[in-house]
């Protein structure tokens, strides 16, 4: 490369990389102005003082404890149930042989094309017949596990050598236990890649929560935070608040694990 | 023995596909039910009434044009910037890891994040933006009045534009080096070696992107819930936002379902003539 080009490309990327920093600091800005600052026809770009006091507000203004345990209870729950299901059917699939296993595994694959829009209507009728609207359940259950985390399961468990099975099960130990002991260790990075991925984007996750809750109560945050603002549209520097306590859990995790992000996205490329 | 194997198969099968079952294959045909049923609880037969209305309902129609201006503007801004910011993140740069990084942070973002940050900015009167562009000495500009849909459009790909750059990222550095090398003995000059290496092996990376943001492009709600509300005058009435107002606030679930089905055909035929275009455009190697 050229001296020049490669000015040229620093030049380009750093634009580009403040126009997609610059709007999450100012983000943070805001939840730290005080209220007549964020309501100035001359936009503040930064608090004269800062104002740590609209972190506490928020609580006292909205149910945000709520809030934040519930969004920790669904992306958490949504999480754990994709650990404990998603390697279990993706194992099966992987090392097992019976009958009528590839027209079950094209069925599980073609549920990939139902979106969520699709579920949304008849998850709210049968939610809402068993009573489960407003519920954490009713948050859970339609996401407990999905083809794609059972699919990347499966990709992962193929190639372990099936002797490794086999002498597990000569030494007789039982099936659950050949998974628990030898498959899971052997697929941990995949796991981890799993869980962060099901974890973030159940947290950011917006429209079955939109749906599902009815009180404020058992709003998660990010639908907490969108009729909160609703509500009370001024005030804007306590949403700025709510949105930072809503970005800090996932850019914590994205900073610490970066490498695996970076690979749970081009995983989900895999074609 | 092999019987037994295929025992403990099914019964570590039977919970997912009761699952699938419940949540998945039901629903499907939950849908299909219901866009030929109407009445408040979706029970009373209408044939083909709900289909009908559909194709003859205006507000469908525009919604449906939104949707696809959404989709459309959505995927080619994707893939442009996400490969033109790939090309230079995959340069030897110092620091690349870092721009990186960067670029990839607002797709950590919930929507509602983005739509009520992005609210904030663009409001005419408390909005940085135009305080930047009066500082600049450019004109100041009603986003959300004048340019409804290009400017969700915009912050859409402000979300997404990191994403496709990570996958386009991957696909670059699928390809061997020495197609690169052979080229550049032959005396092909940069822009040559884009057009005629670069990008023919990119193809099945581009078909992945273009599928993935079309199909999620025509899926976009909380733009409209969040930022515009729909409006002004409908111009911003994204399809599954219209189908959540026909189902959650008029309760018209039979014909909210004949929508959701008709959206659902729609991204199918989209998926099936762009995996057609890919397997066209692909090269192996």
């Amino acid at each position: 490369m050229t001296p020049a080009s490669r000015i040229a490309c620093y030049v380009v990327l750093t634009i580009a990389a403040l126009i997609t920093v610059v709007p999450l600091l100012y983000m943070l800005s805001l939840s730290l102005q005080t209220e007549a600052e964020t309501m100035s026809a001359d936009p503040v770009l930064w608090p004269e003082a800062l104002q740590w006091g609209n972190y506490a507000e928020l609580f006292e203004r909205a149910p945000f404890g709520h809030f934040i345990a519930n969004s920790l209870i669904v992306a958490g729950g949504i999480t754990l149930a994709h650990l404990i299901f998603d390697p279990l059917v993706g194992y099966v699939f992987a090392k097992f042989r019976f009958p009528l296993k590839n027209t079950l595994f094209l069925m599980l694959l073609m549920t990939l094309m139902v979106p969520l829009f699709v579920r949304m209507i008849p998850l709210y009728t049968m939610m809402s017949n068993i009573g489960w609207i407003n519920t954490h359940q009713g948050l859970i259950v339609p996401f407990l596990m999905d083809a794609f985390g059972i699919f990347l399961m499966r990709q992962f468990i193929q190639p372990i050598p099936d002797d490794l099975i086999q002498a597990a099960r000569i030494d007789g130990a039982s099936e659950l236990r050949i998974y628990a002991q030898v498959i899971l260790p052997q697929v941990k990075p995949a796991l981890a890649v799993l869980g962060l991925f099901t974890f973030v984007f159940q947290w950011n996750e917006f429209l079955w929560p939109l749906i599902a809750t009815t009180t404020e109560e058992m709003r998660t945050i990010p639908v907490g935070l969108t009729l909160f603002n609703q509500e009370y549209f001024t005030l804007w520097h306590l949403t700025a608040a709510g949105s930072v306590l809503l970005f800090l859990p996932t850019a914590a995790i994205f900073l610490l694990t970066q490498r695996y992000f970076v690979r749970g996205i081009t995983l989900s490329g895999i074609k | 023995m092999t019987a037994r194997y295929a025992i403990t198969a099914y019964l570590f099968l039977l919970p997912a596909f009761a699952f699938f079952a419940l949540m998945y294959y039901g629903p499907i045909l939950n849908i299909l039910s219901n866009s030929f049923h109407t009445g408040p609880q979706a029970d009373v037969f209408a044939g083909l009434d709900n289909f009908l209305r559909a194709f003859a309902d205006p507000a469908v129609h525009n919604s449906f044009a939104v949707t696809l201006i959404f989709g459309a503007g959505t995927t080619l801004g994707a893939i442009v910037l996400g490969l033109a910011l790939a090309l230079l993140v995959d340069k030897p740069l110092t620091g690349r890891v870092i721009y990186r990084a960067a670029l990839l942070v607002p797709y950590l973002t919930s929507v509602a994040i983005v739509g009520l940050l992005w609210r904030n900015i663009l409001d005419p009167q408390l909005g940085i933006l135009n305080r930047l562009l009066d500082t600049l000495g450019l004109p100041t500009q009603t986003w959300l009045t004048t340019q409804p849909l290009v400017t969700i459009i915009a912050v859409t790909l402000w979300m997404n534009v990191g994403y496709t750059m990570v996958l386009f990222l991957a696909g670059l550095q699928g390809i061997p080096d020495m197609y690169h090398e052979a080229a550049t003995i032959d005396g092909a000059n940069a822009s040559q070696r884009f057009w005629r290496i670069t990008l023919p092996l990119l193809a099945p990376t581009t078909v992945f992107v273009s599928v993935m943001s079309v199909i999620s492009g025509l899926q976009a709600f909380a733009q409209a819930y969040i930022i515009t509300g729909g409006g002004p005058a409908a111009e911003t009435d994204l399809y599954i936002f219209h189908v959540f107002n026909v189902a959650f606030s008029s309760r018209d679930f039979g014909y909210a379902s004949a929508l959701s089905f008709l959206l659902l055909l729609v991204i199918i035929v989209f998926t099936v003539l762009q995996l057609r275009a890919g397997r066209r455009g692909e090269v192996s190697y």
